[in-house]
């Protein structure tokens, strides 16, 4: 099972990951699911009759405008990084969560380096799947690299424009 | 000139700090080289044929004379006592070591500098014209909106991993100095019907394999809009654009295969849904970031009898004020060109010494500004007429005054395989070649305007697509050959070059070259460049000249 | 014949390949005649992920009775950059580097316009 780290008041936890990940031919397993887009929308209606906790997984090619309708009923949202180099998942997490309104966990997996927890986290990121190993205490550090940052993002930090001004 | 404040300061020291680190872990084995490479060049440090180059940022060109010290101390210290100024006025050390560049990042950080975003698939080092607050024709200062951009595209969250690399480019003038056309971005000051000031937005140029003027998407966009706009723009391309080719990953081909009409409307649409509030710069931002750039100019006569009896006296001074002075806003004042293009030198190649000598005169006689332009020479904006004569002697002295600024010896070159891990064919050789055949000041004036621009690949960095001659480096079964193509051009006229005929070998370049110019001297037109003939009479008559003896 | 290359992780230094360490100088290189024996190395060098980055192997030609590399690049590599003579490996002088100065192989490209036909 992969280690799950989790913004936790301001810093990095070590998390239980109740949660399984599904892929598309492996019939689903009781409790927590996570399921890719397809999956998610030929029996996410059932399995959430079920009572059960649902996320569901996006490859780059998705278009998370697709799941505008869902969001309320839907667990956690999963960002799959196919190479770390494949940056829309960026503009994805911060258009869930300032254009869609979504609050509830929005996870990396799949090639999640820490080099890029710091872009992650101010993108809208609050849950990890590291691939490289990571400690929480690792993770947490790279996110506080920068004493400020210079643009708005989905993290709320206040820019230099801003801190100038007051 | 743009100072850090507290916060500009402690960005950098923690960017220095972090990459630091990274090297250590590099090179303790914690991480790597596919882990590594992006991060190193995300600081601007390429692996390249002998050694790492590091890219330094220059923001829209503009430095002073601390800053470019610390270049020539850095050239002098970590590399072979040189750098290389490119097209995007950056500068380039082709020596360094790995080890060495953490601290190289902390002694640049020093002077407000450093490399970041230089590399990548990110926004890179934004250009402005170098002319910027010098300038009469200029509608505001540029510099303010580059520093805008500058800032809000240092470290973005959401583009450090664009499908490709990224350029925006920023002018305020009628007269394009800035190859707005030629640019991921290219955004021009206009004025609008009641008087206020906004952008025409081109999107979509580029050169490299498929070149690409960029078309405008919106005509006029109020300035204080700036930042969302962009971010609209870069959103629709990091959500869209391609990244399954390397060669179709530029935005340029995203707005070629949508329609600039089509791509426009996503933008717009992603605009509109946008909090523009959020992104946009407030006013006492903009305010902060202008009242930098306020160079306080004297008073003086807009006559200069000093400067006058030195042109009388000194046909040599006479000469290089034809063509490396020009004018200035400010009565008294002129904008001098620090020529890098001495024939048969490495065009673009400043020794630190040089760079000693430009600093000097940029704190003495220029408002201690001084800029790097995308025709890899450098110029002193604010000179008054009674210094030039001054001016011009230390130029000389330091070999910095060729008589050359845009005429064929004038050439454009990127380092090629004499250096670069991507290229095909050499690049600088070619320019010494035809530099040296027109090394006589006198030829070169007589032929004119003639910008020649030499790429060793097909990435284009030395912008051969829109060179009046171009000159492109390719690898025909191991050999250099050079393709060959007249009429392109970079600036408000902007077009695309047009093939020659086949690919010429190494030696036979400087000897088509000077084919050409002597086909355009028998058929130009009473104040005709080379590119106005050319336009005229079609590629005909030159390929005559060259091809005539390969029957 | 193929010799191994990389550049050095830590300083960039182009270096070569000789029986498991690697060296500046192009003329100390360990020449392969052998495939299977060159995979072997390269395979080894790319193991070497704290001292060398990307090595690969070139192909070789002769030259006044020394092994040059095959491609104009790899020369250059060898020897340094063409624009600035003092700098790089062919500052060192000696006869190996006259020997990859003169050498062209495939690269050679002098006196062919004879060859290129006129559309």
């Amino acid at each position: 099972m992969p280690t799950l780290i989790r913004a936790h008041a301001g810093g990095m936890v070590l998390a239980n990951d109740a949660f399984t990940h599904v892929d598309d031919d492996t019939p689903i397993p009781p409790g927590d699911v996570i399921l890719s887009l397809t999956r998610f929308q030929a029996e996410g209606e059932r399995l959430l009759g079920e009572g059960r906790a649902v996320g569901v997984r996006l490859t780059t090619a998705d278009e998370v405008e697709a799941l505008a309708y869902d969001l309320p009923r839907i667990a956690l949202v999963a960002l799959e990084f196919p190479k770390f180099r494949d940056g829309r998942h960026y503009s994805n997490a911060r258009v869930l969560r300032e254009r869609l309104g979504f609050t509830r966990e929005v996870r990396a997996v799949g090639d999640v380096l820490r080099e890029q927890a710091g872009f992650m986290l101010r993108c809208g990121f609050d849950a990890f799947e590291p691939a490289d190993g990571s400690t929480p205490e690792a993770w947490d550090r790279a996110t506080r690299r920068f004493r400020h940052v210079y643009q708005r993002s989905a993290d709320g930090r206040t820019p230099a424009f801003v801190e100038r001004g007051s | 000139m743009y100072r850090y404040d507290v916060i500009d300061k402690e960005f950098v020291a923690d960017r220095t700090a972090e990459f630091r680190e990274q090297v250590t872990r590099r090179l303790a084995g914690e991480i790597t080289e596919d882990q590594f490479k992006p991060i190193r060049l995300l600081n601007g440090l390429y692996l390249q044929l002998h050694a790492y180059m590091l890219r330094v940022a220059i923001p829209y060109g503009s430095l002073n004379s601390a800053k470019l010290r610390k270049l020539a101390y850095i050239a002098r210290v970590y590399d072979k006592g040189y750098g290389h100024f490119t097209t995007r006025t950056n500068l380039q050390l082709h020596w360094i070591k790995l080890k060495d560049a953490p601290e190289i990042l902390e002694h640049l950080a020093e002077v407000e500098m450093h490399a970041i975003q230089t590399s990548g698939n990110t926004i890179r080092n934004v250009t402005a014209d170098p002319y910027a607050g010098a300038t009469a024709d200029e509608l505001d200062d540029p510099r303010v909106w580059a520093e805008a951009i500058r800032q809000w595209s240092t470290l973005h969250p959401e583009f450090a991993f664009l499908p490709r690399k990224f350029k925006i480019a920023v002018t305020a003038a009628a007269k394009d100095r800035a190859a707005t056309r030629v640019y991921d971005i290219g955004l021009a000051l206009r004025r609008g019907r009641g008087g206020e000031l906004g952008f025409e937005v081109m999107v979509g140029g580029g050169l490299g394999r498929t070149p690409y003027l960029g078309p405008t998407i919106r005509e006029f966009l109020p300035t204080r809009h700036l930042l969302s706009y962009l971010q609209a723009i870069i959103r629709v391309y990091n959500r869209h654009g391609r990244r399954d080719n390397i060669w179709k990953a530029r935005i340029k081909v995203l707005v070629a295969s949508l329609g600039a009409e089509e791509f426009g409307r996503q933008v717009e649409a992603e605009w509109e849904k946008s909090d523009k509030a959020e992104v946009d710069l407030p006013d006492t931002e903009l305010a902060r970031i202008r009242g930098w750039f306020r160079p306080g100019f004297a008073k003086l006569a807009p006559r200069s009898e000093a400067f006058e009896a030195a042109k009388a006296a000194d046909p040599a001074f006479a000469r290089w004020t034809r063509h490396n002075v020009h004018p200035h806003k400010q009565p008294g004042y002129a904008i001098v060109d620090v020529s890098l293009k001495v024939p048969g030198q490495t065009p673009g190649d400043m020794s630190w010494e040089q760079m000693e000598v430009a600093a000097d005169l940029a704190e003495r006689f220029s408002l201690d500004d001084i800029r790097v332009t995308y025709q890899q020479n450098l110029l002193l904006p604010h000179v008054r007429l009674d210094d030039l004569p001054a001016v011009h002697k230390a130029l000389a002295e330091a070999g910095l005054a060729t008589p050359n600024m845009e005429l064929i010896s004038d050439i454009i070159a990127c380092p090629g395989l004499d250096y670069c891990a991507l290229a095909n064919a050499r690049a600088i050789p070619i320019a010494q070649q035809i530099a040296t055949r027109f090394a006589d000041d006198e030829r070169a004036e007589a032929v004119g305007e003639l910008k020649i621009k030499i790429s060793g690949c097909i990435n284009a960095c030395g912008h051969h697509h829109v060179g009046h001659i171009g000159i492109l480096g390719v690898d025909k079964k191991g050999e250099e050959f050079y393709q060959l193509t007249l009429g392109g051009s970079g600036e408000e006229d902007a077009a695309l070059g047009q093939m020659l005929g086949p690919a010429l070998p190494a030696d036979k370049v400087a000897e088509a070259v000077e084919q050409m110019v002597e086909v355009y001297m028998r058929e130009r037109r009473d104040g005709e460049r080379f590119l106005d003939t050319f336009r005229r009479t079609g590629v005909a008559p030159f390929k005559e000249a060259v091809y005539a003896d390969a029957h | 014949m193929k010799a191994l290359t990389g550049n050095r992780l830590d300083d960039g230094e182009a270096v070569f390949w000789k029986d498991g360490r690697w060296v500046a100088r192009f003329v100390d290189a360990t020449i392969f005649d052998d495939e299977d024996r060159a995979t072997e190395a390269e395979a080894k060098a790319k193991s070497q992920l704290t001292v060398v980055v990307d090595p690969y192997l070139i192909d070789l030609i002769e030259s006044e009775g020394l092994w040059a590399p095959l491609s104009y690049r790899e020369r250059v590599r060898a020897l340094g950059p063409t624009n600035h003579p003092q700098h790089g490996k062919q500052a060192l002088g000696g006869e190996d580097i006259a020997a990859l100065q003169h050498a062209h192989g495939a690269a050679r490209s002098t006196g062919r316009v004879a060859l290129i036909k006129r559309k």
